[in-house]
This record gives C-alpha cells, sequence and structure tokens, in this order.
C-alpha cells in the first residue's frame, strides 16, 4: 500500500518493473468507436437525399456500402484484437512486403477518368486504398524497429536509426507523396515515424533538424506542383477564389458557420444538395457541423479527445515497447487524420483530401482504422506495473477501492502467451 | 522482454514524460480548433448564415401564363392563339462532371457537335449556359432522365397557332423573352402576360427546391387576361385567301384590306398579303412584313377621298344630291391647272353622281369651291379641314389595338394659307391627293357616314376574360356623334348604290348583287408621291371603299391594292374593285348579310 502511495505521488521512479498482468480489456475503444461509427452513419443517412441529387445514385447507396464496411471492420477488429500481437510481430516484414505490392499494384492499375490518381487497387466493384495497408503494416514495422535500437540503446546512432527513416521517409514521399499525390497520408505517415521516436526516447538533437529539413522539403514539394501551389494559395484566401480552387474550402466554412450554435438539425443540412463536394466522404465534418452546431461538434470533439486520451493512457501502461509503440503509431495515425481533417473543414489548413476516421464514409478507411484499433484493444489487455500510478489516477473511479484492486484481482495472470 | 524491462528501470519511463508531452500538443491543437469553431459558429453565424443564403437562397419568378386570343368561329369562339410548354436547357460549368460523356449523351437529343457541347460545358467562366432551346417535353423528359450533375431544363411557354398563318400581323408574336411584339400581342402585352409570380427558396445546387424552409416565400403568378378578338375566323380566312389571290394576279407589292361592322366600328376581318408565319417570326428575313399595313401604312388614297369631299358639302348645304354644274375641263388653281385623268373626259354640264362614276377631280374641286362661295378660299380649306379632320378623323390614328406606336397617322395639311400653294393643295386633298390616311381610317370614317353620323373608335376587341373567369364584354366606343346628318347618310348610301349600278352598266356585271342587297363603292387610283419631288409616272395605288348591306349598309369595306403591275384600266377600277366584289359576295353567301325587306 505504500508502495503503491509512492507509486502513486512519487511518479515512475520509484515504481517496481517487470511485473504484467492480464486484465479487463478497455472496452471504452469500443464504445468510442462505434459512437463515432454511429455518427458517420447518421450523417451519412440523413444525407442521403441530397447524394442522390448530387451523385445520381439510388437511395440507401452509401448507407448500405458503409454497413457493410463497418461489417467488415468489425471482423478485422476481433481478428487483429485475437491474433497475438507477437505474431503480428514476426510477420511484420511480410505484412510491410504485401503493402508495398499492393502499392505497386495500385500504381500499375489503369485508373478511372474521374479519379485520376494511383491510389485505388480495384478488384470488381471493390476498391481498396492501398495507403491504408502501408499504414497498418507500418505500425509493426515501425514498432520492431524502434524498439530494436531502443533495446540496444543506439537510438542516437545516425547511421543505425536515423538514415534509415530518412530513407522510409522519402520512399514514402515519392511514391505516396509523389507519385500518388497523397500528400495527407504522407503526413500521416511521417507523423507516426515521428510520434514512435519521440515516444522510445529519440535524442531532439536528432529529431530536430530531421523536422527541419521535412518541413523545408513539405515547402519546395509544395512550390514545385502547381496544384499544391494551388491549394496552398486557396488556404491563404479562400474568399478569393470560391468559384474555383477554393470552392470546397469555401463551401466548408460556410457549411460550418451557418450552423451555428445548434445546427440546422439532422434532416436540415443544405450544402450537402451539391454545394459541398465530397460531402460523405472528407467534408463530413463540415456536413456534421452544420447539422449540429457548436454543440454537436464539441461532442464529436469530445469523442475524439477521450480517445485519444485513452490510447494515451494505455501507451502509458503497455506491458513492453513494441506494444507501447504499436499503439502510438496507432494514436498518431488517428489523430494526425482527424487534425488534417478537421483543420481543413474550419479553414486551419490546407484541404488535403483525407478521411475523418471512423467519420468519413470510405471502406478502406473504416477497415484498417478498425484493424489498428483491434491491436489497441489487445494491449490495452496488460499492465505493466510500471505505470501502475497512471493506471490509478485514469482508472481509480471506475474501481471503489480506489486501491488499485483491478491490479490485485486480474482476470489472468497467464503470461505465457507473451515473452 | 526481462532486458527490455531492465532497461525501463534504468531509463524510468521517460516516454511516459514524452507521451504526455505528445498529448498536451494534441491538447492545444484541440484547444486551437475548439477557439477557432467558436468564432466560425457562434461570433461570425450571421456572417456565414448570409453567405450560406446567398448561395442557396434562389429568387425564381414563376412566370404567369399568357392569355390566350380567341376569335369568333359561327355563333362561339375558338382559340387562335394558346400556349406550349416547351424547356431550355442549360448547364451550370462549375458543377458539370465528366463533359465528354454528358455531350456524347446530350448530341443525339440536342443535335449540333459533342465537342461544342464538350467545350461549352466546360466553360469555367460562367454558372449559366443555355445549351438549346426549345426542347420538346419527350425530349426534356430524355435529358433529365440522364440526372446529369450541372444540366437542367427550364419551363418557357411558347406561342402555338391553331389557324396557322390567320391574322399573323393582326396578332403579332411573342419573341423568346416572352415580351409581344407587334399587333394585338404588343398592344395588350401587359393585360396578355399578367403578373409574374415570386418563389423564394432554399435550393440544391442544381436550383431545385428543396422541402420547405422558413426562408421560402411564395407569392403565386397571376395568369395574363385572356383576350376575344372581334374578329371572325371564317370571314379573316377568306379575306385572306382573296387578297393572296389579288396579290397573284395583279403583282402588287402589297394588298390590304378591312371588313367592318358599320354599326359599331368593331373589325370583322383585317388583312394584309405578303403575310408571315407567327409560329416561325424568327425566320423572317424582312421585317416590314410583321407590319399591319392597313393601320401602319397611311398612303394617298386617291378618288375614294370624293365620297368625304361630296359628304362635306352636302353636310354644309352648298349642293344637293341632284346638283349639276357645268364642267370647264379644268380648273386653275394657284395658277396651276386642275384637270380629269377621266378617260371620256370632256366640258359640259355634269352631277354629284356622274362627278363620283366618272370620277371628276374638277368635280370634286368645284364642290370644294362651292363651300368658299364659289372659289377656293379660307372658308372652303377650314370647312374641308374640319370636316376631314374633326368629323372623319382622316390622317389620325384611331387608337385600335395594334403594337405600341405602330400605328400611323398619316398627313392631313393644315388649312393655313402659309403662301405656297395651300388652295392647289386643297384642291388635290378634294379628290384624294396631297394627304396621306390609312386603309384602317377610311373605313371607320366612311361607316361614321353610313351608320347615319356615329363615330365609333375602331376596335379589335370583343371580351377580355381575366384569369379568374370574369368576362369583360367591351362595348363600342363613340369617338365622335352626330359627323354628319342622317339626310346626309342616306344621300351617300343613295349615290354609291347608283355609281354602283351604274358600274354594272359599264360592263363590271360581278358588281350586280341582285335586288336583295344594297351594295355601293367608289373606286381610287392613287398617285404616288416621289419623294424627290413629283409623282411617279408608271406607278399608282389601286384603292376601294364600298359597303354591302340590305336595308341598310352591314359592313364596310376598304381595298388598298399598292403599285399592282398586272391589270386593265385604272388602277381603282382594275385592281381595288374586283378585290371588294370579291369581299362583299363572300360575305353574302357566308356570312349573313340581311336581306332587304
Amino acid at each position: 500500500m505504500a508502495e503503491l502511495r509512492t507509486a502513486r505521488y512519487g511518479g515512475q521512479a520509484t515504481a517496481p518493473a517487470g511485473e504484467v498482468r492480464r486484465h479487463r480489456p478497455d472496452y471504452w475503444l469500443i464504445v468510442l468507436a462505434l459512437l463515432l461509427v454511429a455518427v458517420g452513419l447518421t450523417v451519412v443517412y440523413a444525407i442521403t437525399p441530397a447524394l442522390s441529387v448530387t451523385d445520381g445514385v439510388t437511395g440507401a447507396h452509401y448507407v448500405i456500402r458503409q454497413l457493410i464496411a463497418v461489417g467488415l471492420s468489425a471482423v478485422a477488429f476481433l481478428i487483429t484484437a485475437r491474433i497475438p500481437l507477437r505474431v503480428w510481430q514476426k510477420w511484420q516484414m511480410a505484412l510491410l512486403i504485401v503493402a508495398a505490392l499492393g502499392t505497386l499494384v495500385a500504381l500499375v492499375m489503369p485508373v478511372l477518368p474521374q479519379y485520376p490518381a494511383h491510389r485505388w487497387i480495384r478488384l470488381g466493384g471493390l476498391s481498396l486504398q492501398s495507403v491504408e495497408m502501408v499504414k497498418f503494416a507500418l505500425l509493426f514495422y515501425l514498432g520492431t524497429f524502434f524498439a530494436n535500437r531502443y533495446q540496444k540503446g543506439n537510438l542516437g546512432d545516425s547511421k543505425q536509426t536515423l538514415y534509415p527513416l530518412l530513407v522510409l521517409i522519402c520512399v514514402a514521399g515519392v511514391v505516396i507523396g509523389g507519385i500518388q499525390s497523397d500528400f495527407g497520408s504522407t503526413v500521416v505517415i511521417v507523423a507516426m515515424v515521428a510520434s514512435m521516436a519521440w515516444l522510445t526516447g529519440m535524442p531532439v538533437r536528432k529529431i530536430a533538424p530531421v523536422a527541419a529539413v521535412l518541413v523545408l522539403g513539405a515547402v519546395l514539394l509544395i512550390a514545385s506542383t502547381p496544384y499544391r501551389r494551388e491549394r496552398l494559395a486557396t488556404y491563404l484566401h479562400p474568399e478569393s477564389n470560391c468559384l474555383t480552387t477554393g470552392y470546397q474550402a469555401c463551401q466548408a466554412l460556410i457549411a460550418v458557420g451557418s450552423g451555428g450554435i445548434a445546427g440546422l438539425g439532422l434532416g436540415r443540412s443544405v450544402q450537402a444538395y451539391g454545394y459541398l463536394p465530397e460531402a460523405q466522404d472528407d467534408s463530413i465534418f463540415a456536413i456534421y457541423a452544420e447539422k449540429f452546431g457548436f454543440l454537436g461538434v464539441m461532442v464529436l470533439l469530445g469523442l475524439f479527445g477521450v480517445l485519444f486520451a485513452r490510447l494515451r493512457s494505455i501507451i502509458e501502461r503497455a506491458p513492453d515497447m513494441f506494444s507501447r509503440l504499436v499503439v502510438a503509431g496507432v494514436l498518431a495515425w488517428l489523430s494526425t487524420q482527424m487534425v488534417i481533417n478537421v483543420g481543413a473543414m474550419v479553414g486551419l489548413l490546407p484541404v488535403k483530401g483525407i478521411t475523418l476516421p471512423f467519420v468519413s464514409y470510405g471502406g478502406t478507411s473504416v477497415l484498417f482504422v478498425g484493424a489498428a484499433l483491434g491491436l489497441v484493444f489487445q494491449i490495452s489487455h496488460y499492465t505493466s506495473f510500471g505505470t501502475r500510478n497512471v493506471q490509478r489516477r485514469k482508472d481509480g473511479g471506475d474501481e471503489d477501492s480506489g486501491d488499485g484492486r483491478r491490479l490485485r484481482r486480474p482476470y489472468h495472470s497467464d503470461l505465457s502467451g507473451r515473452s | 522482454m526481462n532486458s527490455m524491462d531492465q532497461q525501463l528501470a534504468t531509463r524510468p519511463a521517460n516516454y511516459v514524460q514524452r507521451a504526455r508531452v505528445w498529448y498536451a500538443l494534441l491538447v492545444l491543437v484541440f484547444g486551437v480548433f475548439v477557439i477557432r469553431i467558436f468564432y466560425l459558429q457562434v461570433i461570425r453565424y450571421d456572417y456565414y448564415k448570409k453567405a450560406a443564403q446567398s448561395d442557396q437562397l434562389k429568387q425564381y419568378v414563376i412566370p404567369a401564363a399568357r392569355g390566350v386570343i380567341t376569335a369568333h368561329l359561327g355563333d362561339g369562339a375558338v382559340p387562335i392563339v394558346l400556349n406550349q410548354k416547351l424547356y431550355t436547357l442549360y448547364a451550370d460549368p462549375t458543377i458539370v462532371k465528366q463533359p465528354e460523356q454528358a455531350a456524347a449523351k446530350l448530341q443525339p437529343i440536342i443535335g449540333g457537335n459533342v465537342d461544342d457541347i464538350a467545350a461549352q460545358l466546360k466553360g469555367k467562366d460562367t454558372r449559366y449556359t443555355v445549351l438549346k432551346k426549345r426542347l420538346t417535353p419527350a425530349q426534356n423528359k430524355k435529358v433529365l432522365g440522364y440526372k446529369l450533375p450541372g444540366i437542367g431544363t427550364e419551363e418557357q411557354d411558347y406561342r402555338t397557332y391553331p389557324q396557322g398563318q390567320m391574322a399573323a400581323q393582326v396578332l403579332g408574336f411573342v419573341n423568346d423573352n416572352g415580351e409581344g411584339e407587334y399587333g394585338i400581342e404588343q398592344a395588350l402585352n401587359k393585360q396578355l402576360a399578367g403578373t409574374s409570380g415570386q418563389l423564394k427558396a432554399v435550393t440544391d445546387i442544381n436550383g431545385v427546391p428543396l422541402a420547405a424552409s422558413p426562408d421560402n416565400i411564395s407569392v403565386a403568378p397571376v395568369n395574363g387576361n385572356s383576350v376575344g378578338l372581334t374578329i371572325n375566323v371564317g370571314m379573316q380566312l377568306g379575306l385572306e385567301k382573296i387578297l393572296k389571290a389579288a396579290q397573284d394576279q395583279n403583282k402588287s407589292k402589297d394588298v390590304s384590306a378591312v371588313v367592318m361592322d358599320v354599326h359599331t366600328g368593331r373589325v370583322l376581318a383585317m388583312a394584309n398579303y405578303p403575310t408571315f408565319d407567327p409560329a416561325n417570326y424568327q425566320n423572317v428575313s424582312d421585317p416590314s412584313v410583321f407590319s399591319n399595313d392597313t393601320v401602319t401604312n397611311p398612303i394617298e388614297p386617291g378618288s375614294v377621298t370624293k365620297l368625304f369631299t361630296t359628304a362635306t358639302a352636302l353636310q354644309k348645304g352648298v349642293i344637293t344630291p341632284t346638283t349639276s354644274f357645268y364642267d370647264p375641263g379644268s380648273w386653275t388653281v394657284d395658277g396651276t391647272k386642275v384637270s380629269d385623268v377621266e378617260e371620256d373626259h370632256s366640258t359640259g354640264q355634269q352631277t354629284i353622281l356622274s362627278t363620283l362614276d366618272k370620277s371628276l377631280n374638277t368635280g370634286a374641286t368645284w364642290m370644294l369651291m362651292q363651300m368658299g362661295g364659289g372659289q377656293i378660299d379660307a372658308q372652303a380649306r377650314n370647312t374641308l379641314y374640319d370636316y376631314f379632320n374633326n368629323h372623319f378623323m382622316l390622317g389620325r390614328a384611331t387608337g385600335i389595338q395594334q403594337g405600341n406606336g405602330e400605328e400611323a397617322d398619316g398627313i392631313l395639311p393644315g388649312p393655313k394659307d402659309t403662301g405656297s400653294g395651300i388652295n392647289l393643295t386643297y384642291a388635290n386633298v378634294s379628290f384624294g391627293q396631297a394627304y396621306t390616311a390609312t386603309a384602317l381610317q377610311m373605313v371607320t370614317g366612311l361607316s361614321s357616314i353610313l351608320n347615319g353620323g356615329t363615330y365609333y373608335q375602331p376596335s379589335l376587341v370583343d371580351t377580355v376574360t381575366a384569369a379568374d373567369g370574369t368576362i369583360t364584354k367591351i362595348a363600342p366606343k363613340v369617338a365622335a356623334q352626330s359627323v354628319i346628318s342622317g339626310q346626309v347618310s342616306q344621300d351617300i348610301i343613295s349615290l354609291m348604290e347608283q355609281n354602283n349600278t351604274n358600274h354594272i352598266h359599264e360592263g363590271f356585271g360581278y358588281l350586280d348583287f341582285g335586288p336583295n342587297y344594297s351594295v355601293g363603292g367608289k373606286t381610287g387610283t392613287a398617285e404616288i408621291a416621289n419623294p424627290l419631288g413629283g409623282y411617279y409616272p408608271d406607278k399608282v395605288n389601286g384603292t376601294y371603299l364600298g359597303f354591302v348591306g340590305g336595308d341598310s349598309p352591314q359592313y364596310a369595306i376598304a381595298v388598298y391594292n399598292l403599285e399592282p403591275t398586272k391589270y386593265s384600266g385604272f388602277a381603282g377600277a382594275g385592281t381595288g374593285q374586283p378585290v371588294f366584289a370579291n369581299i362583299a359576295h363572300m360575305l353574302v353567301n357566308d356570312f349573313g348579310v340581311t336581306p332587304k325587306s
């Protein structure tokens, strides 16, 4: 007890290490994910008549497709939650190769005229965005990469750590940012690398120059492609080109702003009727804001905030560095996409064409986000003693005793499945 | 695992701190978002609400249905101008997706070139471009069936004409903007058009109104009045046939005629040939054909004027119907010889009847001289001017419902002596030259003489039916009373009848209508002034004024046959008179002229 108290107030320094226990997983993850998915489905359902006007599809086209995607996503969640993390880690290179091959297939596949970017693998009526596979595979690859170097203590070694990472970032920048024109996903991948590097404890003096080079590279990239220059100009002066490149940014601001405090109401969105492009997809946040107003947006941001807080707390109590890094990767992935998407819709960031996790219509995104969350759910089963103080502080309220009963009465204490 | 946690212990939970720093950064970003969203949704709400409305709230004019136009047929009325809904196909290129595919779909329906249509669909500098006008309902349905984003149709009313070209110049047409041009359509445009309604509604991007919104405003249109014309369809068609035949035969520049109800001033038929097809007015190359010459083209009417000069002299009591006088063959007025053109012109004793029959210019001038007590003077001029201008209203627009300012006045020289041979001018006026009047003015003036002295303002409109079904009957409007006395009216009728009888005996058998009908008339062969001075030596107009009736005149008829080139004898008798006779026969045969009791 005294030890616990010390841990609680004295910080991590005195916490005993090395003991990992299995216990009840974090069901909040499921609750939060389902709430976010429900928000997305509700909005897509509510704007169905609008979508059928602009896209000429029949009634429930989008809702049905999204329901199927959510179903598949749930299956993916169950699979990733069940298959032990070490198995994923063992197959990390294979996964990365599959993702790379997928990207290659997407690059050589013929494109549809209305979607000229080489981002999709199309099989019959199905289409997969290859970059989502890459993000998923990178969780394990990067997790292993950093965990190994953490263990070996050569995080600060430029040759061993920094240069391979730079190569990875460059490849991602050229293939995903350059050829696939998916700047948003490139930023997500860089964010995953950066957060994992940060979390593992990479020295700031190593990270800072890379960050500087990346910012410089991004500026060059923007300056070199007319399409990005246009988007940036649009971002800086959305009103001046409302009818051309700034159209989506303008219409998004109008949708958000006209929502007011309480919103127009669920069935009342007007911007979805062809004014705001991608209303069910990248622009869904703005439509949500128009329907539910400031109060509704606070609820949605709150859901994301709580979800991210759960992820952070799982990072803190996760049993080992690899698990920790996987959760960190998922947090970087989800939070960066959310920030880029919402930032664009409220006019703080340039429009990037990236989905709002869980909420946006879009099969591949929903599927892999579900899979990623399954991994986190699996990891939330376990707590290392090293972080029990955090556990106590975050979750003490759940249990009446407030004395770490959960730690003393684990549902399972079998660690044989984990090394 | 163990070694990893060993290290963890040596480097105690650095990651926890780092995770917190990272999370703090995220919280900071959330904070910025919250502030920004608060700014957008709460502080700037009014601005964005307005911005949204300026995009979403569209104002539509709901067009009022244009009133139809009917005319008499038998005892009833039939529509002669109706509306049909056609569609204007337009595109908003900023919303159009896949312009090439859309163009390929549209081309089979609207014709033209796929590349041109695609180019129009790609024009990003406009949000409204018309692809095709006058789509039929079937074509419209087909286009809308494709559900092409950014492409829509608008309904527009177009006129259709069940009777084809009939009365085209009387009716006028309605242009693509829905405005009446020429004729009744222009004159009564406001009544026919009605008042358009207004719809302010929140719409989708294609402009289709969404379900009820508190911002929606709707004002229903008030449809236009329907107009019932005084025109008789059968008579109009018959008249047009006669005029076309006359134009074919005489190779005239233009043949016009008006049939008027003597007792009401109502125009029963009114036509010119050549004419045009109002349904395809846009294909007309010479817009002068749009004009209704019977009201827009005043000419020097020629000897038909002698009827008005005679009526004036009779009314002033300076002659009687049986007065005879010595015709010296010519009069010298203002130093110029005024003589006759009649073939058997000779000096000797003449009568009022022979003045009309032989169309003696000297006789008409003599009557004018009698108004001045034996010579053409101010009194003579004032008298003739007073009667022509104030009683018979020659050279004055009648105010009939045709066009907007389209009707012409004509010119009647004032009686004042300005030192440029005014007496000679008036001598010319007395037999129909040196002044101009339209066919409508002539037939209306004649009607006022024939009906006993009441000048009815000529009218083409019989009834006006409001959108709610209220019918307003337009009563004949008396513009002047006691224009001439009943006795003078009887005298003129009698003189015209005798003149007709004489013409029959002179060989114009077609003027014989038998003992049951009263028919009278006067020919005119009018010289045409050359704008450069003098008169054309080789061009004349053949005119005719006449009536047909039983115990009293029923229909007054004016004929203007302009610049005929193929005829025999004088133009009046050769080209005006036969047209009159054909019209009179048609009226007697088919349109209920009441026989003498």
